[in-house]
């Protein structure tokens, strides 16, 4: 039977692919990554990049929701002092309707009514961060003024009826805004300037026309009912906001969780490998260094 | 007496046979580590008897020369294992400089640098936040900037995998020239072997044309015919000749659409070459298969990217008042081939971002809502942008881990075809001490045996006589 004579040369190679694999284990254990290259695990990389994706993403939108939900909590407290001020400016009225003020009392409380009204629209011109946030998409000029060209004064609406949405990851949307003329015009009849106005206009004689006076005043009672129902919308949209920001970030620890353990070396697995590996490499050397170093051909024990 | 003299004769030719045999086990020795040696074993030779009154008569032997201890159906195999090896390897090598390109993002929620499957993804998200709040200028700056890492990541990515293309060019030239200088040497030793040894094995000769017959396999894919007086022909796997007997077939290289293509006379070999195995066939196929479709994905992707985006911008309204013409944030490409290496931000201004919708005030977030939508949407291919790069990755992936396995199997089989042609060929220093007691004690018994004869011719010299010859 024949041998190769150069079967050392073999033991080197093999030497050489065991430093490859110590290298590799020692690269993973260092970075803590499993996967340092697509070849390794091409399966994992690729899921590997739409993990990523969507974690990215789930985190984009948590960040984009905590910008927005104080713009609705500022919406949403707009419209609570909204409501406290068209409560104070009924009670008002009705004390004025009754006929037990007298005339100066009467005017005074159209005073009180005018103050609110230059209150209300105030609030109705509320920014937030250098934004108007019942303009719809007319955000950079006050959407609100008032005019006592007429008499009654006209509030008129410069912004427009534009809605934002907020999409979720998910694909649903948010609404974002509420548009003023929606909220304070109404569609003519819940027009809370409107009732405001004529309240106004009704007091400041110092003469009360009874019958005029309680229409309006019902008319700001309609209106009022109205701008809670709007406040809804808004309320709405921060539960939702809320819940989905509690859902996506959910989502994203389960998915960060899944996307480390497609990635991460297992260290106790590794340092397994990497110890055995270590005592091939040893038993290499030595087996070689043995081998290559006594004189165990036939010529040295040949004496002539 | 006559008897007495043709016994000395064959001492005498004895002598010279293990002198002879000895040279040769000296000879292997010599050259135990020489690459490409082939052991060589004395042969001996009975001579023909002589007929003395009917009564044949030995007349010794003669050592007639050293054959080489050579198997070429195994050598042949080994050059086919060998090619197929040189290959693989070759490709292997190109493939992991182009998948250390897109290493995966080991990162979480942040953006590493350099990985295009995030800059995807943090592209569409400044689009979502901008949403939140579309006339914010921090926020279309933010646009502008994951805009640019992503272009940036798409075309430095090109520009390697172009780079990288060209270095392998160069390297395939090279190779050429190597297998040009083997063909000429080859064909100049078949001429001296068919002259010197027309019938049998070439010795030295043939170890030559078998060390360079092995190099030339593993620079390129060859196929080896035996013609008639130990001659050789050598075709590439496609059927090209190149070595016929003595004369050698040059092999040139010429720039078709900026690649160098091979031709062999006056046909173009490089589509079979790129099959044939050897370091040209790695080179090749890395060079005109795996990167051209690397390229080709990175182009799908850009394109559809930056055409898709630009229309989207010039259908809205942006704040610098434009209207349905808010300018192009992408290079808008002509066409797909090239638009990798070309992808980049034109758009400096952040407030040409169509945020709003057309005809809408700038408030409105409509359009940057349809902006972060494309992520959604099927736009490169027939599939998103992060599940067409996921399966490219994927892709690409596998064909390296395919690629590996190949080489590994390969690589094996050399090993294992190597060993069985060492046993064989390869100098064994303890064979070799074997033989060399064997000759010297059969020199020195021969010795003897001449010493004995001489001794006994002085006998008969004497025959009756005092000792006056001794």
């Amino acid at each position: 039977m024949r041998v190769d004579p150069s079967y050392i040369t073999n033991l080197a190679s093999s030497l050489d692919q065991v430093q490859a694999n110590e290298e590799q284990l020692t690269a993973e254990l260092s970075s803590g990554v499993r996967v340092t290259s697509i070849g390794q695990d091409p399966l994992a990389s690729g899921e590997n990049v739409l993990l990523l994706n969507q974690i990215q993403q789930d985190d984009s939108f948590t960040q984009s929701s905590s910008l927005v939900t104080g713009q609705l909590q500022v919406a949403d407290s707009a419209l609570g002092s909204v409501v406290s001020q068209l409560t104070q400016a009924i009670s008002l009225a009705t004390s004025a309707n009754n006929g037990t003020l007298n005339a100066s009392d009467v005017q005074s409380v159209g005073n009180q009514i005018s103050g609110i009204l230059a209150e209300v629209e105030s609030l109705a011109n509320t920014s937030y961060q250098g934004q108007y946030i019942f303009g719809g998409g007319q955000t950079s000029t006050a959407p609100f003024s008032t005019s006592t060209a007429t008499s009654p004064a006209t509030t008129t609406y410069n912004g427009d009826a534009d809605v934002n949405y907020l999409q979720m990851p998910n694909g649903q949307q948010i609404q974002l805004n509420v548009p003023g003329d929606q909220i304070f015009l109404g569609s003519g009849s819940n027009s809370v300037f409107a009732a405001l106005n004529s309240l106004v206009a009704d007091y400041s004689s110092g003469t009360v026309n009874t019958q005029q006076a309680v229409n309006d005043t019902a008319a700001l009672n309609t209106a009022l009912n109205y701008v809670s129902q709007q406040r809804v919308t808004v309320d709405n949209s921060i539960t939702r906001l809320t819940a989905a920001s509690d859902a996506v970030t959910s989502e994203q620890t389960q998915l960060t969780a899944a996307q480390t353990n497609l990635m991460q070396a297992d260290v106790a697995q590794v340092s397994t490998q990497l110890s055995l590996n270590e005592t091939q490499q040893t038993a290499l050397e030595d087996v070689i260094a043995q081998l290559g170093s006594t004189q165990n051909d036939l010529f040295s024990k040949i004496t002539v | 007496m006559g008897t007495i003299s043709s016994a000395l004769s064959i001492m005498t030719g004895a002598l010279d046979n293990d002198q002879a045999a000895l040279n040769v086990v000296a000879n292997n020795v010599a050259n135990a580590n020489t690459p490409g040696y082939t052991q060589e074993v004395p042969d001996w030779q009975q001579n023909a008897p002589i007929d003395i009154n009917g009564v044949l008569v030995g007349q010794g032997a003669t050592e007639t020369g050293a054959t080489s201890q050579r198997d070429r159906v195994l050598n042949e195999r080994l050059d086919q294992q060998q090619q197929l090896a040189s290959a693989s390897g070759t490709r292997l090598t190109a493939l992991n400089t182009v998948q250390s390109l897109f290493t995966p993002d080991s990162g979480s929620s942040s953006s590493t640098a350099g990985d295009i499957g995030s800059d995807i993804t943090s592209f569409f998200d400044s689009f979502s936040s901008l949403e939140a709040n579309p006339t914010d200028n921090a926020l279309r700056q933010d646009v502008l900037a994951t805009a640019s890492t992503l272009a940036g990541d798409v075309s430095n990515a090109a520009a390697s995998l172009n780079g990288q293309r060209s270095s392998l060019d160069q390297e395939a030239a090279g190779v050429a020239t190597q297998v040009n200088s083997l063909t000429s040497a080859l064909a100049q030793l078949n001429l001296e072997i068919q002259s010197a040894s027309p019938n049998g094995d070439a010795g030295t000769l043939e170890d030559q044309r078998q060390q360079d017959l092995s190099q030339l396999s593993q620079l390129i894919g060859i196929n080896q015919i035996t013609t008639e007086n130990n001659g050789l022909s050598i075709t590439t796997t496609s059927g090209q000749l190149l070595v016929s007997e003595g004369q050698s077939f040059q092999l040139t290289t010429g720039l078709v659409n900026g690649v160098t293509n091979f031709f062999a006379g006056g046909t173009n070999i490089t589509s079979q070459l790129e099959s044939g195995g050897g370091e040209l066939g790695g080179y090749l196929t890395a060079r005109d298969q795996d990167i051209p479709s690397v390229l080709n994905s990175l182009d799908q992707l850009a394109y559809s990217v930056s055409t898709q985006v630009n229309a989207l911008n010039n259908s809205g309204t942006d704040l610098a008042g434009d209207n349905g013409n808010a300018g192009d944030i992408f290079l808008e490409p002509a066409q797909v081939a090239g638009s990798a290496t070309a992808m980049s931000v034109v758009m400096t201004n952040p407030d040409n971002i169509a945020a709003a919708s057309l005809g809408a005030d700038t408030g409105d977030n409509t359009n940057a809502v349809a902006m972060a939508n494309l992520a959604n949407q099927t736009i490169v291919n027939g599939e998103t942008p992060s599940n067409y790069y996921s399966n490219f990755i994927t892709a690409l992936g596998s064909t390296v881990q395919q690629v590996q396995t190949e080489n590994t199997a390969q690589t094996a089989s050399v090993t294992q075809l190597q060993t069985q042609s060492n046993a064989l060929s390869s100098v064994n220093l303890n064979d070799e001490a074997s033989s060399l007691t064997v000759f010297e004690r059969s020199y020195q018994a021969a010795s003897q045996v001449f010493t004995i004869l001489n001794t006994t011719m002085a006998s008969a010299l004497n025959l009756g006589e005092q000792a006056t010859v001794s």
